[in-house]
C-alpha cells in the first residue's frame, strides 16, 4: 500500500463517525419529506446544544478511564437552582438583579457552582477514597435527582428572566446563541484536549494509571480536575437546559444520560480509557440529534428512537473493532 | 448518676408523648402509592388527599413509585404486609397492578382507585375525572377554536403525547382522537416526548414548525409540555396569538400561559373534588357499606357514582379553563385548597 493510500484510509478511520453523520444527513434530506431545509438543520444543532455539553464533560472523565453517571442529575439540579432563583412563575422567586445582564453571569456561576459542587465530591470519593467512580456516581445519580425533588417539592419554575432567555431567542447566522455556546464549548476543550499538557495527560491516565503516575504526572490531582469539569460542564448544560425550556421541572433532562453515553461512544471514546477525542464525540452528538429530527418528522414511535440508538452504539462499538483490525494490519 | 439517667428518660418520654400525635382520634392509617412525584398534579394530589383524609378522621402515608411498576407492586406487597384501613392507588401501570390490588382485597384490606381507573379487576371505589374524557373535552374545545378560525372544522393539530409508556397519555390520545374522527378536513400529527421531558416537547415543536409551518393548534397532553412549546414558538419569533395552544391536566403553569395570552384551553383534571370523593367515601370503603349510585355534590361540581364491573365508580367532570374563568379559585391550578371540609358520605 502506498503512503498517499494509507494516509488516505487512516483519516477515513479517524473519521468515521463524520463520514456516517453525512451519510445519514443525505438519506434522510433524499427520503424524508422537509427534512431537506436549514432551518432543519439548525434545528438539529440547535436540540444537541445541551446534550453535546453534557457529552464534553463525560468524556473528559471516561477518556481518564472512570465513569460519571452523575451528569444528568447535575444539569437538573444546576436547571432547577437556576429556575427557582431567576424565573418569576411557578417555585420561581423572581431574583432581580440590576442591570439587568447581571443576572447572566450570576445564574451561569450558580449553574458551574452546583455542578463543581458535586464533581469534587465525586473526585474526592473516587481518587482520595478509592472507590468504584462506577458506584459512586451512580449514588450521585440518584441523590441529586432526589434533591431536584426535594427542592422543587414537584413543582416546576417557569418564566425565566428575560436577560437569560435572552440567548435561547437571539441568533447568531441562524443559530441560537445557546448552539454557538455549545459549538464553542467543543472548540474550547477539543484545543484543551489535543493541545495542553493537562489533555495529553487525561489521555495517559486512561491508557495507563500506573504508567502516568511512574512518569512523574499527578494523576490523582489531573483526576480531581476531570470529575470537577464533568460537574461544572453538566451544570453549564443545566443551565442551558433552563433557557431551552424557559424554566425547570422535576423531570428534566431525564433519559440524557444515556443519549449521552450513547454519543460518545458512537463518537469513539473508548470506554476503556485513553482513546477518544471531542470533535468525533461531537459527530456523534449531531448524528443521534439528526436521527431524533428525522423521527419527529416521519411522526414514528417514539421508541423507535430507543431502538435506532442502540443498534448505533452496537455500530459503533462493531465499527471501533473493524477499525482496530485494520489499523493492525497497516501496522 | 442513676438520677440524671432517670431525668433524662424522663424528659425524653415526656418529648416522645408531645410530639406523638393523638392516634386515638384517628380512625386509621390510609396508604396512598402516588406513581411519581416528578409532575405538579401527583404532587398535589398527595397534599389534597392527606388534608380531605385529615378531614374525615383518617391519617395518610404516601409511597413514591418513581413511574416504576415494579417499584410499585413491591410497594403493594409491603403495604398488605402492615394491614392499613385502606390503600388508595394510582397505579403506573393500568393493568399490571392487578394482582396486587387482588392481593390486598384477598387480605381484607379495600382498595381505592385514585385517578387512574382500572377496569381489569374489581376494587372498592374508583375516583376519576376520565382521561378519555379530558381527550374528548379536548377535541370539542379543538372544534371550537378551529372553527373560529378557520369557518369550518379544519386545519392542522400537532399533538404532543407524554411518555408512550404511559396508559394516562395514551386514554387522552385515544378520546381525542376518536372525537376528532368526525373532522376529516383536520389533520392530526402526533409525537411523543419520552418520558414526559419538556426539552424534548421544545424539540419537537421546533422540527414540526419547519416541516408543517401551517399548523393551527399544539395540543399537548401536559401544561409543562406546553412551556416547552412556548419556549420555542419564542425562539421562533412568533408571539402569543400566533399558534393556537391548549394542555391537560390543569397545573398552574399552565394557568400561568392562559394569563400571559399563549395557551387558549387548559383541559383540568379535578384534583380537589376527585380527593374530595375518596375523603367522602372513605368511611363506607373502610367499614365495606355499601356505595348507592346516583349525583353527588363534590365541592360543588355534579358527581355520578355508578356501579360497574369493576366496582363503585364516581366520575366528576373536568373543566375547559379559558382565559376567561382561569382565577376561579376552584381549579387547582391557581393553588387555592377549598376551605369548607368535606363530610362523610351518610
Amino acid at each position: 500500500m502506498n503512503p498517499r493510500t494509507r494516509h488516505a484510509l487512516e483519516f477515513v478511520l479517524d473519521n468515521l463517525v463524520w463520514f456516517m453523520l453525512v451519510f445519514v444527513l443525505v438519506v434522510f434530506s433524499i427520503s424524508i419529506p422537509n427534512y431537506f431545509q436549514l432551518g432543519i438543520f439548525a434545528n438539529i444543532i440547535e436540540a444537541s446544544s445541551v446534550l453535546g455539553v453534557m457529552s464534553i464533560g463525560l468524556a473528559l472523565v471516561i477518556i481518564t478511564g472512570h465513569m460519571d453517571l452523575s451528569v444528568e442529575s447535575v444539569a437538573a439540579l444546576s436547571a432547577m437552582a437556576v429556575g427557582i432563583l431567576f424565573c418569576s412563575a411557578g417555585i420561581g422567586l423572581g431574583v432581580q438583579l440590576h442591570p439587568e445582564w447581571l443576572m447572566v453571569p450570576v445564574s451561569l456561576l450558580i449553574a458551574l457552582a452546583v455542578g463543581g459542587i458535586i464533581g469534587a465530591i465525586n473526585g474526592y470519593l473516587v481518587v482520595k477514597v478509592k472507590m468504584s467512580a462506577f458506584i459512586i456516581t451512580l449514588a450521585s445519580y440518584i441523590w441529586v435527582r432526589g434533591l431536584v425533588l426535594v427542592i422543587s417539592g414537584g413543582r416546576s419554575a417557569q418564566d425565566l428572566a428575560p436577560a437569560i432567555r435572552w440567548f435561547g431567542i437571539q441568533r447568531l447566522l441562524g443559530l441560537p446563541l445557546t448552539a454557538w455556546i455549545a459549538i464553542s464549548c467543543f472548540v474550547v476543550f477539543s484545543l484543551i484536549m489535543a493541545k495542553t499538557p493537562f489533555g495529553r495527560h487525561l489521555v495517559m491516565i486512561g491508557g495507563s494509571e500506573t504508567a502516568t503516575f511512574r512518569a512523574g504526572i499527578r494523576v490523582n490531582r489531573n483526576l480531581v480536575i476531570a470529575f470537577v469539569l464533568a460537574g461544572a460542564i453538566a451544570g453549564l448544560a443545566g443551565w442551558l437546559l433552563a433557557i431551552r425550556t424557559s424554566g425547570a421541572t422535576a423531570n428534566l433532562g431525564v433519559g440524557l444520560l444515556f443519549n449521552a453515553f450513547a454519543a460518545v461512544v458512537i463518537g469513539g471514546v473508548s470506554l476503556k480509557g485513553g482513546v477518544g477525542t471531542l470533535p468525533g464525540v461531537y459527530a456523534g452528538v449531531l448524528l443521534l440529534s439528526a436521527i431524533n429530527t428525522a423521527i419527529n418528522l416521519m411522526g414514528l414511535p417514539a421508541n423507535f428512537t430507543q431502538v435506532i440508538h442502540g443498534l448505533l452504539v452496537l455500530a459503533a462499538v462493531l465499527l471501533d473493532a473493524f477499525k482496530q483490525t485494520i489499523r493492525q494490519r497497516l501496522a | 448518676m442513676k438520677k440524671i439517667l432517670l431525668a433524662v428518660f424522663g424528659i425524653l418520654a415526656l418529648a416522645f408523648a408531645t410530639l406523638t400525635p393523638a392516634f386515638a382520634q384517628s380512625k386509621g392509617t390510609v396508604y396512598y402509592l402516588v406513581p411519581t412525584l416528578l409532575d405538579e398534579f401527583q404532587t398535589g394530589s398527595v397534599s389534597a388527599l392527606e388534608m380531605f383524609l385529615k378531614q374525615v378522621g383518617y391519617e395518610m402515608k404516601t409511597l413514591n413509585a418513581d413511574n416504576k411498576t415494579d417499584a410499585q407492586q413491591s410497594q403493594m406487597n409491603d403495604v398488605i404486609a402492615l394491614k392499613p384501613s385502606a390503600i388508595i392507588l394510582a397505579a403506573v401501570d393500568f393493568n399490571a397492578l392487578k394482582p396486587s390490588i387482588e392481593a390486598a382485597r384477598a387480605a381484607g384490606i379495600p382498595v381505592v382507585e385514585f385517578d387512574r381507573q382500572i377496569t381489569s379487576t374489581p376494587s372498592d371505589f374508583t375516583s376519576v375525572a376520565g382521561t378519555v374524557e379530558i381527550g374528548q373535552i379536548a377535541a370539542d374545545q379543538a372544534e371550537k377554536l378551529l372553527k373560529a378560525k378557520h369557518g369550518s372544522v379544519k386545519g392542522k393539530i400537532l399533538q404532543v403525547l407524554g411518555d408512550p409508556g404511559d396508559p394516562y397519555t395514551l386514554d387522552i390520545q385515544k378520546g381525542f382522537e376518536e372525537k376528532m374522527k368526525a373532522f376529516p378536513d383536520v389533520k392530526i400529527i402526533s409525537v411523543p416526548a419520552m418520558q414526559w421531558a419538556a426539552d424534548a416537547a421544545g424539540t419537537i415543536v421546533n422540527d414540526q414548525m419547519l416541516a408543517n409551518p401551517d399548523i393551527d393548534l399544539i395540543f399537548s397532553h401536559a401544561a409543562h409540555l406546553s412551556v416547552a412549546a412556548v419556549a420555542s414558538l419564542e425562539a421562533a419569533g412568533k408571539k402569543p396569538g400566533d399558534v393556537m395552544l391548549m394542555s391537560s391536566n390543569g397545573a398552574p403553569v399552565g394557568l400561568d400561559l392562559i394569563r400571559k395570552g399563549w395557551l387558549n384551553v387548559e383541559v383540568e383534571q379535578p384534583l380537589y373534588a376527585q380527593a374530595a370523593a375518596v375523603a367522602m367515601f372513605m368511611d363506607k370503603v373502610v367499614n365495606k357499606q355499601e356505595i348507592k349510585p346516583g349525583e353527588y355534590d363534590v365541592l360543588g361540581l355534579k358527581s355520578t357514582v355508578t356501579i360497574e364491573a369493576w366496582g363503585p365508580n364516581i366520575k366528576i367532570p373536568g373543566a375547559a379553563i379559558t382565559k376567561e374563568n382561569v382565577d376561579n379559585p376552584a381549579f387547582w391550578g391557581n393553588l387555592k385548597p377549598p376551605s369548607g371540609t368535606v363530610k362523610p358520605v351518610e
